[in-house]
């Protein structure tokens, strides 16, 4: 599929150009590339919030080409949840509660079913039952953070788009976060798609990895293959995960591995064995 | 959001470009003006090469006038439409009902196109040729007699730029939060109106918050700038009246000597 | 060396009726001349001392001395002469409709002559590398150009002190590296003195002292290397662990004798190396 802004216009701009792959069901997808690169354009996409302008994709079978229209794309809004970079600037309603269940509501369910499904997502993202009630906008930025993914997920989607999920959350924050997509991934089966320029994210928790640069593809791949090349990756300007990073500059003064781990627990595996030997020897 | 051209600045080096935003804001009130002395065909296009000759001064396309125009073709067309079917004088052509077409109401017809485009071309022009700062700029300058009788004026122009430096930032948002509510359900282009203006809510209101945090952020950061009210402060933009403003001045004075001669 | 900020027992809250106090009895020196990286996690108080500092807001008790100057209501427009503020969000702060208008800015609010702001306008471009975007608009620029602006703001200024609160954060990776390197040169070559708010450890491994605030109080105050060596101590209070003591954590877990000292990234790789290698 391609996308194409202000066609015949002068200011056209081909923000996507013709992109085909594939995701699998239940798998955890990273999207990694530079700023201007095509990859919230192409995000869009899944939702129906863009059309393609040439070229199709077919989401949990629906199916959308350029003639699609709006009407035609039924329940995808529903299957796709889409948490947005900065998700709390969506929050509008007077109480944390309403405002996880107004998605449902929109989707047909009736108020109290709603409430119910709020109640339980905001336990499912680790809300305290206290703030429930409270108005979204009392909160600390990261649990309006947790509010608005609930908000998302009381949609019950099997597919959860997610733009730079981390930003601006202090480290703490960060991973919690991670580790809560992490969770809904392995225990809620669902299909995580992940924008992210933080590449020790896309090392812990992504198994493929999607890499846009200038509106192309130019990977498709699982996070070991991309990040076993340093050099292809300097060459995009793309940064290395820390542990890779430290385990080439390894290799180089001459600790082979057969290929570079990508988690510091992967790291000390390989070493521990190797430093405690030394022990022994030296004792 | 594209064709509502009044408000679009174009880059340019032209002769209508480089006169006083000042200058450019006077002769444009003016030109509104003397647009109500033209009572006859020879005072119309008069004005109408008067406008024409700015135009081709300013070296933009006569296209992008016409699009200003386009916008409130149908608001334009209705009042020429009143006055056709409502003015009554000279020989009738046809009459139905209350409606009659006659001489005077064609040709009143004519002269109020006319007076809407001559008006629209000119403040086109003056959007076109000066960025929207300078505008407020000027506002500023032209209105500072008025501080005497304790108008805030340098507060007013302040706030003018700083609501239009925000204009396409707040754009921006409003997309990406419609994007948001889409995601979760909300559609903003159909169903009944009580429906639509319920969709608007969860728009606004994290619209309004936004914008709320934003002007927090913004007045924090002009108090750490220094920024203590317009007392005393310099403008690093300054408005220079040259001799071709004074010249267009003049030339506009001409115009209208020339269009009391020619009136009826 | 000369102290430049002086601050003692610096307490503040934003309701007086609340217990609670965003900062609780702050004591803290910091000479000219130094970089010095404030860390703590979101809601430690680090912005509000940074907007104490500079006047934005008004201690419930204790003072702040700036240059020698006690911080007072009389005072506090000249302090802020002393002082430039790059904030979080690149938006929120451009206030010019360009990037010469919004470098100008505090110029015009100074009153600085007409001659003397557009050369320091110029000036101040040319020192952040914008000098070719003079007449752009912000819609134009990326997040990371957006913040050289404000830099360009403060530098035209020529103060002594420049505090960035937090303003890597909404960067991307490039646009964060291009603002660091910024804040390296400006301590470094040019003798500003530099206090940056920060979440990057990165970042703070770069200062020459780094303060950790929790809960409204400095529980440490050191060179990055003993900080650091605390380890896990910092991730507890909702902080980052630069990489080599994360992996010795690791290491640690699984039985292995790990240096106590806080060890640079080379530090360790020659570490490692010494033993792994060694037959």
């Amino acid at each position: 599929m391609s996308h194409t802004y202000q066609v015949g216009t002068p200011l056209e701009e081909v923000a996507v150009k013709e992109v085909s792959f594939e995701i699998k069901n239940q798998s955890f997808t990273a999207i990694v590339g530079h700023t201007g690169s095509g990859k919230s354009t192409l995000l869009q996409h899944l939702n129906g919030l863009l059309k393609p302008t040439s070229g199709y994709l077919t989401i949990n079978g629906h199916k959308i080409t350029p003639e699609t229209k709006n009407k035609e794309l039924g329940d995808l809004r529903q299957e796709v949840g889409f948490v947005f970079q900065f998700p709390e600037a969506q929050l509008f309603e007077e109480t944390v509660l309403k405002d996880i269940a107004f998605a449902p509501k929109n989707f047909g369910k009736s108020e109290a079913e709603a409430l119910e499904i709020a109640r339980e997502k905001a336990k499912l993202v680790k809300l305290p039952e206290a703030v429930l009630e409270r108005s979204p906008f009392e909160l600390s930025g990261g649990q309006m953070r947790r509010v608005a993914i609930a908000g998302i997920l009381a949609m019950s989607p099997k597919i959860l788009v997610l733009d730079e999920p981390t930003a601006g959350l202090d480290p703490v924050g960060r991973f919690e976060m991670m580790e809560l997509f992490k969770q809904l991934h392995q225990k809620e089966g669902l299909t995580i798609i992940l924008v992210t320029h933080q590449m020790n994210d896309v090392a812990n928790y992504a198994d493929h990895v999607l890499v846009m640069e200038e509106g192309q593809l130019i990977a498709d791949t699982t996070s070991k293959e991309l990040f076993s090349d340093p050099s292809w990756l300097k060459a995009h300007h793309l940064s290395l995960p820390q542990t890779t990073d430290f385990a080439y500059q390894l290799q180089q003064r001459g600790i082979s591995f057969e290929t570079l781990p990508l988690t510091e627990h992967e790291l000390a595996r390989f070493l521990a064995p190797k430093l405690n030997q030394r022990g022994k020897i030296d004792g | 959001m594209g064709k509502l051209l009044l408000g679009r600045y174009l880059q340019g080096n032209s002769f209508v470009h480089r006169l006083d935003p000042r200058a450019k804001m006077i002769l444009c009130f003016y030109f509104v003006l003397i647009v109500f002395l033209c009572n006859n065909w020879q005072t119309y296009l008069l004005l109408s090469a008067t406008t024409l000759l700015c135009a081709v001064l300013s070296k933009i396309k006569l296209s992008y006038f016409i699009k200003g125009v386009m916008p409130l073709i149908w608001l334009i067309l209705f009042t020429v439409l009143l006055q056709v079917f409502f003015t009554r004088g000279g020989t009738v052509y046809w009459q139905f009902g209350p409606l009659t077409l006659t001489q005077f109401g064609l040709l009143n017809g004519v002269f109020v196109f006319c007076r809407f485009v001559l008006i629209i071309f000119m403040s086109t022009l003056l959007t076109l040729t000066t960025p929207p700062l300078a505008i407020a700029d000027a506002t500023e300058s032209l209105m500072a007699p008025l501080k005497k009788i304790k108008v805030p004026v340098h507060e007013i122009s302040l706030m003018l730029s700083i609501a239009l430096r925000f204009v396409p930032t707040l754009m921006d948002e409003t997309t990406k939060i419609m994007n948001a509510q889409r995601s979760r359900g909300v559609d903003f282009s159909e169903g009944s109106l009580v429906k639509r203006i319920k969709a608007v809510i969860p728009l606004l209101i994290p619209l309004f918050v936004s914008a709320l945090t934003r002007a927090e952020d913004l007045a924090t950061a002009m108090e750490a700038r220094g920024y203590r009210g317009g007392e005393g402060r310099t403008k690093y933009r300054r408005q220079i009246w040259q001799l071709k403003d004074t010249v267009s001045l003049v030339f506009f004075g001409l115009v209208t000597v020339g269009l009391i001669f020619l009136r009826n | 060396m000369n102290s430049i900020i002086e601050i003692k027992d610096l307490s503040f809250s934003y309701d007086h009726e609340e217990p609670k106090k965003v900062l609780d009895q702050v004591n803290l020196t910091i000479d000219q001349g130094q970089w010095v990286a404030l860390i703590g996690h979101n809601g430690s108080g680090k912005s509000t001392l940074a907007k104490l500092i500079d006047g934005l807001l008004t201690p419930t008790t204790g003072t702040i001395t700036v240059a020698g100057q006690t911080l007072s209501e009389e005072t506090v427009w000249e302090i802020r002469d002393h002082i430039g503020m790059v904030f979080q969000n690149p938006d929120n702060q451009f206030i010019g409709a360009d990037v010469a208008g919004d470098v100008a800015f505090g110029l015009e609010n100074r009153g600085v002559p007409y001659e003397e702001m557009h050369l320091r306008v110029k000036e101040a471009l040319k020192a952040v590398n914008m000098e070719k975007f003079a007449a752009h608009e912000p819609v134009r620029l990326s997040g990371g150009q957006k913040q050289r602006v404000a830099i360009a703001g403060v530098l035209a200024l020529r103060p002594q002190i420049v505090i960035f609160d937090e303003s890597t954060s909404m960067l991307d990776p490039k646009g964060r590296q291009e603002i660091v390197a910024l804040m390296r040169r400006l301590n470094k070559e040019e003798g500003f003195t530099v206090i940056s708010i920060t979440h990057d450890i990165d970042e703070a491994s770069l200062a020459d002292r780094i303060i950790v605030l929790d809960d409204g109080k400095v529980i440490a105050d050191d060179a990055p290397a003993k900080i650091f060596s605390r380890g896990n101590e910092l991730f507890k209070i909702g902080l980052d662990v630069p990489y080599p003591e994360r992996l010795k954590h690791e290491l640690a877990h699984l039985g292995v004798q790990v240096p106590k000292k806080y060890l640079t990234e080379k530090e360790m790789v020659d570490w490692l190396c010494q033993y792994v290698l060694k037959k």
